[in-house]
């Protein structure tokens, strides 16, 4: 890792067969209610030759989060690798970090008697919150923290055919340079890329 | 009978059913945020989106602290300088609200009693600790909601006629409604005053579109056809509403701040006229000139000075 890495999600759009495995990984590995799913695996163009194409996406972990402007608590706060987390107990659910994000990443569960909607709930890239690391408070508000295990994220980790990588952003566009070279094609933005990380 | 079952089952079960796609994360059914119709909309963030953190990050904080600071201390100073409106209330009284609209009132009233404190905790939640507390205004504040909303088709029908602009209106936004001198004179209003007018139209047509834009954003997750018909994604219609509802609160709190100045402080004893229903023969002679002179003209006067004698 380099001095001033920044963590980044990366998902190959020639690469990803929609098995949903990270989909579902996510949702097992973190104990997320019915309903939740912080990384989506969603195809676009279906159907049309040669247009069609399947990727996975969850929180970008943005350099400028949008969401983390917006907030009106300030519950969320970005590491110093880049990764963006958030505050389960100052989070009201207002959902200003939904409208301001570009990718859909905040849910809310709906909880309680009447279904009211509880806080927000988005990937955390494995790193857990803000409580005590690998504590059951943690585990049962965020998930698990495998960074701080050094294990690599539950989704990246499962992608059988390694379209989703994640890792600090030079080492993450290496990997995207010689892919993109070994098959002869120029540079090309990943889908969404350009709002994320302008 | 048998053949009637899927047929019934059509019905029953229309837009109920997920279709098992294959192409889909197992999605809560029918959720249109986390579908492909949530990526298809990452390039269209540029309009709406753009626009909701510019304003969430440069003017949203900052002009409702201008409404909730500015706006009480320029009553201040108006009640300093130039003092409330003094009328007698020995003299005859007539009866401008009948029971059943100062009741709509008074739950419109409540509503916003729960819905303006609320609102401005969620704007400043950091500043009100986050967490339980403010999330639980958030809960007030659709309870406000959900009253004002029993309230305010009632409101707006019970008052439209004598709510539609009329000439002399721009009269009274030239004197300011005469609140700007001590002199008590005649003001040019009927049974309301310009003033009043403007706030009963944000507060019933206003506060209708607030209903709708939150209900939008309570229940975040919504299929109407309109949105294919605008070329607009379920995320940038949620976008929309909160801008429209941030915005559209700033002049609604600003007005509500004003009419609570007007009734409790500006106008000595006019908040009795919602309790008993019943407004002085010298407030209304000077106030609602209009009015008072309409009803001594068709007579209507003794009729309605006596239901207040009770």
């Amino acid at each position: 890792m380099y001095e001033y890495a920044r963590m980044k999600f990366y998902c190959d759009e020639d690469r990803c067969i929609e098995c949903n495995a990270c989909t579902v990984a996510c949702a097992e590995a973190h104990e997320l209610p019915v309903g939740i799913h912080r990384r989506k695996v969603i195809t676009l163009n279906e159907g049309i030759e040669g247009k069609e194409f399947s990727t996975s996406i969850a929180c970008m972990h943005c350099t400028d989060a949008p969401c983390a402007q917006v907030c009106p608590v300030d519950c969320f706060y970005i590491r110093e690798d880049g990764i963006v987390l958030h505050d389960k107990d100052k989070c009201i659910g207002c959902g200003y970090c939904l409208y301001a994000c570009p990718f859909g990443a905040p849910q809310f569960p709906r909880d309680g008697a009447f279904g009211v909607r509880g806080v927000m709930d988005k990937c955390t890239m494995c790193a857990g919150g803000p409580e005590p690391t690998n504590s059951i408070e943690e585990f049962e508000l965020y998930g698990q923290n495998r960074i701080a295990e050094g294990k690599v994220p539950m989704c990246a980790a499962v992608c059988s055919t390694n379209a989703l990588i994640v890792g600090d952003a030079d080492s993450v566009s290496e990997i995207k340079r010689a892919r993109d070279a070994a098959k002869g094609k120029g540079p090309m933005t990943p889908y969404g890329w350009d709002v994320a990380y302008k | 009978m048998k053949k009637l079952l899927p047929i019934i089952g059509t019905f029953a079960f229309a837009g109920n059913v997920p279709l098992a796609e294959p192409n889909q994360a197992p999605v809560h059914h029918g959720n249109t945020l986390i579908s492909p119709q949530m990526i298809e909309a990452i390039p269209a963030w540029h309009k709406y989106g753009e626009l909701f953190l510019y304003l969430q990050t440069h003017w949203v904080k900052m002009i409702f602290l201008l409404v909730i600071i500015g706006v009480p201390a320029v009553f201040l100073v108006h009640y300093l300088i130039i003092g409330p409106k003094v009328f007698s209330h020995h003299g005859r009284k007539f009866l401008v609200f009948p029971s059943w609209q100062r009741v709509i009132h008074w739950i419109a009233a409540l509503g916003f009693v729960f819905l303006v404190p609320t609102g401005i905790m969620i704007i400043y939640a950091k500043f009100f600790g986050g967490g339980t507390p403010v999330r639980f205004a958030r809960y007030l504040h659709d309870i406000g909601a959900a009253l004002f909303a029993v309230a305010v088709i009632p409101m707006f029908l019970m008052w439209l006629k004598e709510m539609l602009p009329r000439l002399w209106d721009i009269k009274w936004f030239m004197i300011l409604g005469g609140y700007l001198s001590k002199e008590k004179k005649e003001i040019p209003a009927s049974k309301f005053n310009a003033g009043q007018k403007m706030w009963y139209w944000f507060a019933t047509l206003g506060g209708i579109v607030m209903i709708i834009t939150g209900v939008m954003m309570y229940f975040q997750d919504f299929d109407i056809a309109l949105l294919k018909n605008l070329n607009l994604h379920q995320i940038d219609l949620l976008r929309i509403a909160v801008i429209v509802h941030l915005l559209l609160a700033i002049a609604i709190t600003a007005l509500f701040f004003t009419h609570l100045y007007m009734s409790i402080f500006a106008i000595k004893g006019s908040l009795q006229s919602m309790i008993d229903g019943c407004k002085s023969e010298d407030e209304l002679k000077h106030l609602h000139s209009i009015f008072y002179k309409k009803i001594i003209k068709e007579g209507k006067d003794k009729e309605l000075a006596e239901k207040c004698e009770k």
